[in-house]
């Protein structure tokens, strides 16, 4: 992967992240009162990890994401992006957050 | 074996905060003393920073995958004590803590690319606010691990 590639897959990591948590988007789940993978739900094994399938989902599309943008558009990438964006990501999820704490 | 592990995760989370420590103060933009004394926090600062980038990307990663086999234990043990006893705020910070590590670990290599980069003058200010970022997520998760560890005791 080429540098400005590499920063498109990073931004691109936390903005799919987020949106695979939203939307319950999990490429995977793991059942672990069974030690059981699957890629459907199936609320009779117990409690569920969403977490492992969210970052493999993550890590899917950014990369799929990142060898799809055209290596010029890549390349005039503004490096401030680099931080804004995942702080926005950041600030996002906190606000969503709110609601642990809330009653 | 377990107990082991979670101690090894420790170990490595505080390896890690010291580096990312260094670093995020080491990139700080204020001038030194005008003196030119060497106190406590200029020798803190006075790193080679560009050094610490790789042994960072590895201890976080590795740190990481420590979290990730303790996981199933949590949601098993820890997470339904916690709902039991109505302490959502736990959960919440938990929650919180894996969020930034997922998103920690997806910034990396973009974090190591910059930190090659470091002759290229238009990158510092990326370099920087990177760093901090991934120093908030470490301490988060840091603090917030030590925290439900002692909500809920190290053993069963």
């Amino acid at each position: 992967m080429t540098d400005s590639r590499t920063t498109i897959f990073s931004i691109m990591f936390g903005i799919v992240y987020l949106a695979a948590f939203y939307y319950d988007l999990a490429l995977f789940r793991y059942y672990p009162e069974v030690g059981q993978f699957h890629f459907l739900r199936n609320d009779s094994l117990g409690g569920v990890i969403l977490w492992y399938g969210w970052i493999a989902t993550a890590a899917l599309a950014s990369a799929a994401i990142a060898f799809a943008v055209p290596r010029k558009m890549a390349d005039r990438l503004w490096s401030g992006w680099a931080w804004i964006i995942p702080t926005a990501v950041v600030v996002v999820m906190l606000i969503y957050e709110r609601r642990w704490f809330v009653s | 074996m377990i107990v082991v592990l979670l101690i090894l995760h420790g170990l490595l989370a505080v390896a890690l905060l010291g580096a990312i420590t260094h670093q995020s103060l080491s990139v700080l933009r204020t001038a030194p003393a005008a003196n030119g004394r060497w106190t406590f926090i200029a020798r803190f600062r006075g790193v080679d920073a560009t050094a610490y980038a790789t042994p960072i990307v590895v201890l976080f990663a590795v740190t990481s995958i420590g979290g990730a086999l303790l996981y199933p234990k949590y949601r098993i043990d820890v997470r339904p004590a916690l709902e039991d006893t109505q302490n959502t705020a736990a959960n919440g910070v938990f929650e919180i803590k894996e969020h930034l590590a997922a998103i920690g670990l997806g910034l990396l290599p973009m974090y190591w690319h910059f930190w090659r980069k470091r002759n290229e003058p238009e990158t510092a200010p990326a370099r920087r606010y990177l760093t901090w970022l991934l120093a908030f997520f470490v301490w988060w998760n840091f603090i917030v691990g030590h925290v439900l560890n002692d909500i809920r005791g190290l053993l069963p």
